[in-house]
């Protein structure tokens, strides 16, 4: 008995501690960015909060405006080019038992496999010949190659979720391969579609090697544009934070609204 | 409606041959069920009719006319599945109306078209709920509803009812058979119950193993079984077969002595229908043994002897009673039948 | 039957960006590797030289250091990981208002950007003002003044910190996943036959999360071959050369000293290393589901 209630708080002790290491680094950047410079570098809770960090990121010479423009049409493109022709052909990897389509499903995952700075190096000297390089459609195509091939495995594990019957049944009732996929595929797989375009934006959002390679000064995206609060004067931490905040906001609250799926997003990896 | 003819046809899976040289024809306007236990081929060879399984070699005819290369959509079939096969994202009645509505039937026409068949199966008050907010026989009248809305050449169905409760499985069971009778569309049905074969089929096909083993009117099957496999599948309690020899016109076994019609051999099952058989006293009694266990069904008492490890079954009446273990004698019901089989080939004999 | 075209179709746009975005940048890596390719000073690719850049890697000191970090950090961290997210997902696994809370909490360091967790662990560990290395100070004095980032072990210790905080509790998920896939009724038949709580988890329940340990194992030690962010954003890659990753080094051969030859022969490497853990990864599972059929 004694024993009993002994393991019970200690399971919620723990838990209660792994929440804040969680947290925690999250709080102090989010406490940090509405810190006045000089509060900034001391460690009491005790200060008056201002929004002048964010006021100073978004002005001259920073212009984080520009970054967050950048970071938000890069990474939708990005989703909105690699979803769909990954749902296409996830739907195909999951439905249909043709010539060669394990071979092709392995060649897809196997670029998973491949390093980023493989890939970098190739497009940042075709990018150079072809000026283009520091543009959004250079992020654009490199991100393509990294997403693509996880949302399509992504997707794939959300629709052999889903049974067969309905869609022979359309099939049946007199509907092509065409208008299944139109009426009956699409609904039954959105919420899974929606899950894997939030990862992939998240993916996308938060990538740093391509942008850091690839970009200086017109297409820098938000996790590059944090290294550029290092500077002679040391590193600005409050403004480091305040633009944090900026990366983190719009992705948390991403993250959370489709929390159910999110898990479920995660977990479908390792069952099969 | 159409008749339905299958000519050698054959699905492979790689080296899995799944069904043999299929020969089968299926009458226009009749209701056939395709029996067996599962992975016997039945569920196979309906979905090569409905399109959705390629067929690896052979002919497949509606009316004459060969449909091997036609998608499922233009073969005008109709089709009940296991699981429904419901669109959990339209309401009941664009469940039903996705038929009509995919062949460009107006809106008009196709509410008033989705409201009667609805009414036919009592759905009419849920139009406009979501598969999900029904019971299983509701779905179920959904799914048999869609089917119906229009009036296709051939109808499928596979296991419809298996997945409803028993009580109504029976209910569901009388409102295919009058629906049938209404329509008058040439049907298949799949199921791995006997009780639904018999009851609904005007002909069964017993299958095993990729074959039909026996295509015969339920009345046939259950009473001249092709088999030791038809006959062991088709009743229930199942008939007893009993393991013996024939020698001087008896059929000898442990505990058994009949007299049958049939030249002497050895490696003879015989088989009898528990239903068959009649209490009578042990000391005279053909068959004999000791009472192992007695089960009361309501109508009657299902009695089983043993005697040296093999049992026999008979169904006694109801106020039957008797201590475990006391001796017991059985004879066959005066003009009962008995049916030999070969123990090796699993063949009938006949007398 | 018209199913089966349409079944390449289907394939065709998603292909199409494969194509171009991975298989032909790596067909160009391939042939850059086997050329000298000094971009500060030739503008097009230079002459071949065979194997040059391969043999040149083996015998220089940043390449072996490189590859001596990043096998510290990849084991560190797959270990640290696997063991904090399996034992996270056998709390989190009952049910409770807290353990809900945890696991919405746990989404959120897979959704932080690794650049943003470098910088923020960088500003958290810095010796004059930082909230951990100052709260560490306060309790154990011993600890007061260490130079956390400027020693190179601690440097090491505090980069494999912010990866498995990054990761650990993605792969807490993973772990739940696979925990949900074990049936309950072999566990509960253990319990009754009177096995410990040790028992049953080593006993049955292990064994059955074999194939995605296996799983998370390898996606693990990808990811960390693969890390590069937080090397730069915490570390530099410093103090001296104590964090030069394989992949950071590449980086640097490639774009602070433009050698795009030897970067192109590194990179290749790089990729040989994670091809044959991934093969290495496949073999195992196969005989894992071989032996979990039979």
């Amino acid at each position: 008995m004694n024993r009993k209630r002994i393991y019970w708080w200690g399971e919620r002790a723990v838990l209660v501690l792994v929440s804040c290491i969680v947290l925690f680094p999250i709080l102090w950047m989010f406490l940090t960015a509405f810190k006045r410079p000089k509060d900034a570098y001391s460690l009491s809770l005790d200060f008056s909060p201002t929004l002048s960090n964010f006021v100073t990121v978004f002005s001259d010479p920073w212009n984080l405006g520009d970054m967050v423009l950048n970071s938000a049409i890069v990474a939708s493109v990005t989703v909105l080019i690699a979803v769909p022709c990954a749902s296409l052909a996830a739907y195909s990897f999951s439905r249909f038992r043709v010539r060669g389509r394990k071979f092709l499903f392995f060649l897809i995952l196997s670029t998973q496999f491949i390093p980023a700075v493989v890939i970098v190096l190739p497009f940042f000297l075709m990018f150079r010949t072809l000026g283009l390089l520091d543009t959004r459609i250079a992020l654009i195509v490199v991100n393509l190659a990294i997403v693509t091939p996880f949302v399509i495995w992504m997707i794939k594990g959300f629709i052999d979720a889903i049974p067969t019957d309905s869609e022979e049944a359309a099939m049946i009732d007199g509907a092509s391969r065409l208008r299944v996929i139109k009426d009956i595929v699409l609904p039954m797989a959105a919420p899974g579609i929606l899950t894997s375009s939030i990862f992939c934006f998240i993916l996308t959002w938060n990538e740093f090697l391509f942008a850091l390679i690839l970009t200086r000064r017109d297409a820098v995206t938000l996790p590059v544009g944090l290294v550029s609060f290092r500077t002679e004067r040391g590193d600005l931490w409050e403004l480091m934070s305040a633009a944090g905040v900026m990366i983190t906001v719009p992705i948390f609250i991403m993250a959370l609204l489709i929390q159910k799926h999110f898990t479920r997003g995660m977990t479908a990896g390792a069952v099969k | 409606m159409a008749e339905v003819q299958l000519v050698d046809v054959e699905k492979r899976y790689g080296d899995f041959l799944a069904v043999t040289r299929q020969n089968l024809t299926i009458k226009d306007g009749e209701f056939l069920v395709l029996l067996g236990p599962s992975g016997c081929g039945k569920t196979t060879t309906m979905r090569m009719i409905a399109g959705l399984e390629e067929i690896t070699a052979g002919n497949l005819l509606f009316a004459g006319e060969r449909v091997n290369d036609k998608a499922p959509k233009d073969r005008d079939i109709a089709m009940v599945f296991q699981n429904y096969g419901l669109y959990p994202h339209m309401t009941v009645a664009d469940n039903i109306g996705y038929p009509l509505k995919l062949r460009g039937v107006d809106r008009k026409t196709r509410t008033a078209r989705v409201q009667e068949t609805a009414e036919k199966v009592e759905l009419g008050a849920l139009l406009k709920r979501r598969p999900s907010e029904l019971s299983g026989g509701q779905r179920q009248r959904v799914a048999l509803a869609r089917a119906i809305v229009r009036t296709p050449k051939i109808f499928l169905m596979d296991e419809p009812l298996s997945n409803l409760d028993a009580k109504l499985r029976v209910t569901m069971r009388a409102e295919l058979k009058h629906l049938h009778h209404e329509l008058g569309v040439t049907t298949v049905y799949v199921t791995h119950d006997q009780m639904e074969a018999m009851t609904l089929a005007h002909r069964v096909a017993v299958m095993r193993e990729g074959r039909i083993v026996q295509l015969d009117t339920p009345k046939n099957i259950y009473s001249e079984p092709a088999d030791l496999f038809v006959a062991s599948f088709i009743g229930s309690p199942p008939m007893n077969l009993i393991d013996g020899r024939i020698s001087g016109g008896r059929f000898e076994a442990p505990g058994v002595s009949l007299p049958v019609e049939a030249t002497d051999r050895d490696k003879v099952v015989m088989g009898i229908r528990p239903e068959d058989l009649e209490l009578t006293d042990p000391a005279s009694a053909p068959i004999s043994g000791r009472v192992y266990a007695l089960e009361l069904t309501g109508d009657s008492t299902l009695v089983t002897l043993r005697e040296q490890g093999s049992s026999i079954c008979a169904r006694g009446p109801a106020d039957f009673e008797a201590a475990i273990n006391t001796s017991c004698g059985l004879a066959p019901k005066p003009g009962a039948r008995t049916h030999l089989f070969d123990k090796d080939s699993g063949q009938r004999i006949d007398a | 039957m018209r199913d089966r075209s349409l079944a390449y179709v289907l394939l065709v746009p998603a292909f199409l960006i494969v194509l171009a975005t991975t298989l032909y940048p790596l067909a160009y890596s391939l042939v850059t590797a086997f050329r000298e390719w000094d971009l500060t000073k030739q503008r097009r690719p230079g002459e071949f030289v065979g194997v040059d850049n391969f043999v040149h890697a083996f015998s220089e000191p940043g390449f072996q250091n490189s590859i001596w970090i990043t096998t510290i950090f990849v084991i560190t961290s797959v270990i640290l990981t696997l063991l904090i997210a399996m034992s996270l997902a056998l709390l989190l696994r009952r049910e409770g208002r807290l353990h809900t809370f945890t696991r919405i909490i746990l989404i959120l360091p897979f959704a932080m950007s690794p650049a943003l967790i470098g910088v923020s662990y960088r500003f958290m560990f810095n010796p004059e003002f930082g909230v951990i290395a100052k709260g560490l100070g306060a309790v154990f004095p011993s600890l007061e003044g260490v130079p956390w980032l400027a020693s190179p072990d601690l440097a090491m210790a505090i980069l494999v910190l912010t990866d498995v905080w990054h990761w650990a509790p993605y792969m807490t998920f993973m772990c739940l996943g696979g925990l949900a896939s074990v049936p309950r009724e072999t566990e509960e038949a253990a319990r009754i036959d009177g096995a410990s709580s040790w028992r049953v988890f080593f006993g049955v329940v292990l064994p059955q999360m074999k194939g995605v340990l296996l799983v998370i194992a390898v996606l693990k030690t990808i990811f960390a071959l693969k890390m590069f962010d937080q090397v730069v954003t915490l570390t530099g890659g410093g103090p001296g050369t104590s964090t030069e990753t394989l992949a950071f080094f590449i980086f640097n051969v490639g774009f602070k000293w433009y050698d795009m030859g030897y970067a192109s022969a590194l990179a290749w490497i790089l990729t040989a290393i994670m091809m044959l853990i991934s093969i290495w990864y496949v073999r195992m599972l196969l005989s894992e589901r071989k032996m979990a059929t039979a």
